[in-house]
């Protein structure tokens, strides 16, 4: 495809730099991948061999059960207060 | 009459390209793009002095590049690709970069041109690498206008005219998305190759991704966001599978569907498409790897499941750490102020989710969450958990009086309304007591009616006098029309709807409003009232297990012998989600390689598939 045709690579290379002055917020943008294909181990992190199963970058179990927590301490507090009084 | 050397030699080579039929190389030749090179130099001064603007060196322009075209016997020839390279010519000719909007509209006649030329059964798919410099050259123009709205206001008043509301409606953004899908299009249907959804692209159908990549980059770019949902679905129905297309398109193209689906509310789907994104991108495109992150984080926090250290420590995830651990917490911690004061539309962390486009939907979605991670702890504290001894007899099931989550959120509400006194005041997540309205929240008055008295202070009602003075127009008109929808003339004075105190005197129906809500119930039963709205909420999306009792309110965790009362009324937020949308793994819009077997073929043949059935999408989240 003509994507790996040197003038237009050129061109493409040339745009970025006379529009970045003027453009608020460029990085949002999804820019073009300098390349058109790759085979998937160029995806893949170098020592992850797990990067399908990505069990060790996502916490599926966040429940806070610490009581020493200030916040859950403080709660605890009032709970015993209003306990006390009713 | 002056030579023209260098035009001659031009014409001569897309000649030659024409009948190899190498598009790329006729790419590469027809370049409009600043800096260009001396020849194409020369040839626009050639241009300018064999051919200068006006109808008669057009026509003749015309006809030389007539000759290009291979005169088919009998067929039709390729009659759009001359009119095209004579625009091509007149435009590079008559072009003023220094007017950018100018050489949009020239542009853009250009490329409608060119989508043509495209759409010729035979010959087409030789304009198709052009099609796609002129679209991604006109796309940068248009988003490049549309940030500098100053460089076009002139024009645009000019251009406007009366008509200037109209006029505004489509941006020169959308404009572009539009001649760009119309290109899309032209791939899409292409009938050269084998056809049908499964097969590998050929010919035009190459282009398929590419098209759509860079209309999505368009429509995301001018927020007509609902302008791609006939796109997902003709490539649902038409496409063949995103896996036989390059990396770059693949990645691209999920990226687009993952954020649209996002923006539906689609969050599983969205998930999986950003994830498929993330785990295909080149692992050293970062700043692709880096917006992608920017919504498979969120997607995920949504169903319950957050970002690892070890995800936000990498490069890619610049940025994200400090503005997505911050929501995190605040879901764990579970303090619903907090968390709307993090949100409030003034705060620094609430604008950069609203550049992103995610502040609406976490603020919406997530606050859930934290109301599940307050009861969670109010019942640890506060609730009966259960007798551990009395485990082989019966005893009652752990169980939450909902008393105690009132009297937490109260609390809640006392420490923020301190912290607004002594801090920094915003006014917008502030609870406070009301007459009428939630109980959980506070809203700032609108300032349409801060002249009006205060709703609480009024207490004496209107007498029947004022009431007609006000609302005469209304309630006691000249006439109006009976049910058969003819009109009836009223006696001035009288009440349409007949007296109130007479002829709807045992009815249940009473078309006049009654000011009479609220007068027995206190504010606690208020808040009451509103806690068990949010506790029912969450049972209904099965993020709480378990039951209600109105009746000396409470909440109640059945069954919890085995499990232990919080894995059994609080079960795992993710699981819990991930379990139910799993049923469905497809993904609208998503072309997968379908499996020779099984429902997918037998759907094929129905004519399944074909349309992007949203209806049956479950939302996560709040209700």
């Amino acid at each position: 495809m003509s994507n790996s045709t040197p003038a237009q690579n050129k061109v493409e290379s040339d745009q970025p730099q006379q529009q970045k002055p003027q453009v608020l917020e460029e990085d949002d943008e999804f820019e073009d991948f300098p390349v058109e294909d790759w085979p998937q181990e160029e995806a893949e992190q170098p020592s992850g061999s797990a990067n399908g199963t990505n069990e060790h970058l996502w916490e599926e179990s966040w429940d806070d059960d610490d009581a020493a927590e200030d916040f859950s301490k403080q709660l605890k507090e009032e709970l015993k207060k209003v306990e006390a009084s009713s | 009459m002056a030579a023209t050397p260098i035009l001659d030699q031009f014409l001569g080579s897309v000649a030659d390209l024409i009948q190899k039929r190498d598009g790329a190389k006729l790419q590469d030749f027809l370049q409009i793009e600043p800096p260009l090179s001396d020849i194409y130099q020369q040839m626009i001064t050639e241009l300018r002095q064999r051919y200068p603007p006006g109808s008669q060196s057009d026509t003749v322009l015309q006809q030389r590049c007539e000759v290009l075209v291979p005169k088919t016997k009998g067929g039709s020839s390729w009659s759009a690709f001359p009119t095209f390279m004579r625009l091509y010519f007149t435009f590079m000719r008559d072009v003023n970069v220094e007017n950018l909007l100018e050489t949009y509209n020239l542009l853009k006649t250009l490329l409608n041109q060119c989508v043509l030329a495209l759409g010729d059964s035979q010959m087409g798919v030789v304009v198709l690498p052009t099609v796609l410099y002129l679209s991604k050259v006109l796309a940068k123009l248009a988003m490049g206008l549309d940030r500098r709205p100053e460089l076009i206001a002139h024009i645009l008043r000019m251009e406007g005219g009366n008509d200037h509301e109209s006029f505004e409606k489509v941006t020169l953004v959308e404009k572009s998305a539009n001649v760009v899908r119309e290109a899309f299009i032209k791939c899409l249907t292409d009938r050269s190759g084998t056809p049908g959804p499964q097969a590998k692209p050929e010919g035009k159908r190459k282009g398929i991704y590419l098209m759509a990549n860079l209309c999505l980059k368009l429509l995301f770019q001018c927020g007509k966001l609902r302008n791609a949902e006939q796109m997902f679905s003709s490539i649902s129905a038409q496409s063949p599978p995103l896996a036989h297309f390059p990396a770059s398109q693949r990645v691209t193209y999920l990226y687009y569907l993952g954020r649209y689906l996002f923006s539906n509310n689609l969050f599983y789907p969205a998930q999986i498409a950003l994830q498929s994104a993330y785990d295909q991108c080149h692992r050293e495109a970062l700043s692709q790897r880096n917006l992608i992150l920017t919504y498979l984080i969120p997607c995920n926090i949504i169903m319950g499941r957050f970002p690892a250290r070890q995800l936000l420590q990498r490069p890619e995830a610049r940025g994200l750490a400090e503005n997505f651990d911050p929501l995190c917490r605040l879901i764990i911690r579970g303090d619903y102020l907090a968390f709307r004061e993090h949100f409030a539309v003034k705060s620094p962390s609430a604008q950069w989710f609203a550049r992103k486009g995610l502040l609406l939907t976490l603020r919406n979605r997530c606050e859930i969450l934290v109301w599940r991670s307050f009861c969670r702890k109010v019942f640890i504290h506060g609730g009966y958990l259960g007798d551990p001894q009395a485990q082989a007899q019966r005893g009652p099931p752990p169980f939450l009086y909902l008393q105690k989550l009132l009297d937490a959120t109260r609390w809640l509400q006392q420490q923020h309304n301190v912290q607004t006194v002594n801090g920094t005041s915003n006014g917008h997540t502030r609870a406070e007591s009301h007459e009428y309205g939630s109980q959980t929240l506070s809203h700032a008055t609108d300032p349409e009616y801060s002249g009006l008295a205060d709703p609480d202070a009024v207490t004496a009602p209107d007498t029947d006098h004022e009431i007609l003075e006000k609302y005469g127009d209304y309630l006691a008109s000249d006439g109006y029309f009976d049910e058969g929808g003819n009109w009836q003339d009223n006696t001035p004075g009288n009440l349409i709807d007949g007296n109130p105190e007479t002829d709807y005197e045992g009815c249940e129906f009473d078309p006049y409003a009654d000011s009479g809500y609220g007068d027995e119930e206190d504010q606690s039963s208020l808040l009451m009232r509103e806690i068990e709205s949010i506790l029912a909420s969450l049972l209904t999306q099965g993020l709480m297990r378990g039951y209600l009792t109105h009746r000396n309110p409470r909440f109640a965790i059945p069954g919890a012998r085995v499990r232990g009362a919080l894995p059994t009324g609080f079960p795992n937020v993710w699981h819990t989600i991930s379990t139910r949308e799993k049923e469905d793994p497809h993904v609208p819009g998503w072309v997968q390689i379908r499996e020779p077997t099984g429902l997918g073929a037998a759907a094929a043949l129905g004519g399944g598939g074909r349309v992007v059935n949203l209806a049956g999408a479950r939302p996560v989240g709040a209700q």
